[in-house]
């Protein structure tokens, strides 16, 4: 494959990823409601959503709410392509954790409890699946000696297999699915962090998640790596569509947890996971076990 | 732009607003959204916040108490928006009308674009008045008549139908 073609696939998978993540929200919902027994909305229906936001009379509680949703949707948009174009992983990792956190301080720029709830119990989630995700990308750059995106050129998924199975709470919690839809709590805080956005500002707050959706299943897609880019590419699809299965089924089978249950249960089941991997990995390098 | 316009009125979002009701509608409406009605196939969702939505299903009679949250909701909703009153008491406040603690009908107190009849009115009837709330949103989404937070207010000048006394 030469670098020309290398550089439009590129550009082709960082224009088409965030379009592919709407109508991944799209199936998700479709899924869920035939799950439900109900007929649900059309795939499309992201794309409807996003463009009538757009629409709609703009109003805003204060300026800073708007630069933060703005600012979030930019940080993650950069992280992204950072990570498209085979960027620094931990630099990917900080300015998409900026991101989020630009979320939560927008939340707490406006002046209304449900905001203020929400902001809170999105820096819980924070706490929650950062660490894990950080873990998971010293765990790669453990096994591949160097944290660029674009130089991981092994097979990940049976090296570090625990690592990427650390990944599922974190991508259940960042789908926004229950046991944990902490901070969206559709029940008790209507949308949470999201609560005083409207119109469009919540529409650019929408894009600044589907973003950050792509930045966690990028992340991913590191997992499988092989000379034929079409393998490459269709096992890698086929890691997302499972992960993103199996948080579908989670979600429609298990109500909310506590978020004391949310941030005990993901640090130890990721981070004992992420460790475990690596000290498997530590040992079979100095010799005391193969391991594949 | 036609097919953005189409695009744009395939996602309406429902706040739905008690504001005194004797829960019977409440009920109905509720129905919407289970496997039976399901009216998420339409794109509906209930948001339950009124910065995200735009229509706004509103059931009972307004009691004096909920008049000003009702304005509050009513303006806090970015436009276009459509309301819909659903049933008896939403649309004159009939089984309480005229009690010391009742308003009367919703377009006593914001502007109503359309009217659900019935005690309680059915999921059926409220899908049809959902229906012809889109319809009437399109019109709004066409004209791009930015509604400003000052038309809400009390329409004293504004028909109301009224109901007939009670025969003794
Ligand atoms: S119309 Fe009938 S069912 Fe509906 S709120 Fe009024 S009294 Fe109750």
């Amino acid at each position: 494959m030469s670098d020309l073609e290398l550089m439009v696939l590129t550009i082709l998978v960082g224009i088409l990823t965030p379009f592919a993540i709407g109508l991944l929200i799209g199936i998700d919902r479709k899924i869920t409601a035939r799950m439900q027994n109900r007929v649900g909305p059309p795939v499309l229906q992201p794309y409807y959503d996003l463009i009538k936001l757009f629409g709609k009379e703009r109003r805003a509680m204060n300026s800073s709410q708007t630069v933060f949703a703005i600012a979030c949707m930019f940080l993650q948009l950069a992280a992204f392509v950072l990570l498209v174009t085979g960027g620094d992983l931990l630099v990917v990792f900080f300015v998409s954790s900026t991101g989020s956190f630009s979320l939560a301080l927008g939340a707490f720029s406006a002046h209304s409890p449900f905001s203020y709830f929400g902001a809170q119990r999105e820096l819980l989630q924070i706490l929650a699946y950062e660490p894990i995700v950080f873990m998971v990308i010293v765990a790669i750059g453990f096994r591949e000696r160097t944290f660029l995106a674009g130089s991981v050129a092994h097979d990940l998924l049976f090296v570090l297999p625990l690592a990427l199975i650390a990944l599922l709470p974190v991508l259940v919690i960042k789908m926004e699915k229950s046991p944990y839809d902490i901070a969206t709590a559709h029940t008790e805080l209507i949308s949470g962090p999201y609560v005083e956005y409207s119109g469009t500002y919540l529409a650019i707050t929408k894009i600044a998640h589907w973003f950050d959706l792509a930045i966690l299943f990028g992340i991913m897609t590191l997992f499988f790596w092989d000379q034929n880019i079409w393998i490459s590419i269709g096992i890698k699809l086929l890691i997302i569509l499972a992960f993103f299965f199996t948080a579908i089924v989670i979600d429609n089978t298990t109500a909310r947890l506590t978020r004391n249950r949310m941030v005990k249960f993901t640090l130890a089941f990721g981070l004992a996971l992420t460790a475990g991997n690596m000290l498997i990995l530590f040992l079979a390098d100095q010799g005391v076990f193969r391991w594949p | 732009m036609a097919l953005m316009e189409n695009m744009r009125v395939r996602s309406p979002w429902i706040l739905h607003f008690d504001t005194g009701s004797c829960n019977g509608c409440d009920l109905e409406v509720w129905a919407l959204l289970t496997p039976k009605y399901d009216v998420e196939r339409f794109g509906m969702v209930n948001k339950a916040n009124p910065k995200h939505a735009d229509i706004l299903l509103l059931t009972g009679p307004v009691t004096k108490k909920s008049e000003d949250r009702l304005m509050t909701l009513y303006n806090q909703t970015p436009g276009p928006k459509v309301v819909v009153a659903c049933g008896n008491c939403a649309t004159n406040g009939v089984p309480f009308f005229d009690c010391y603690n009742v308003e009367g009908g919703i377009d006593r107190v914001i502007p109503v674009d359309v009217y659900v009849p019935g005690c309680a009115c059915r999921p059926e009837a409220i899908i049809d008045g959902v229906v012809l709330a889109i319809s009437k949103w399109k019109e709004k989404v066409a004209a791009e008549v930015p509604i400003s937070a000052s038309e809400a207010g009390p329409k004293e000048e504004q028909e109301t139908v009224e109901a007939p006394e009670a025969k003794p």
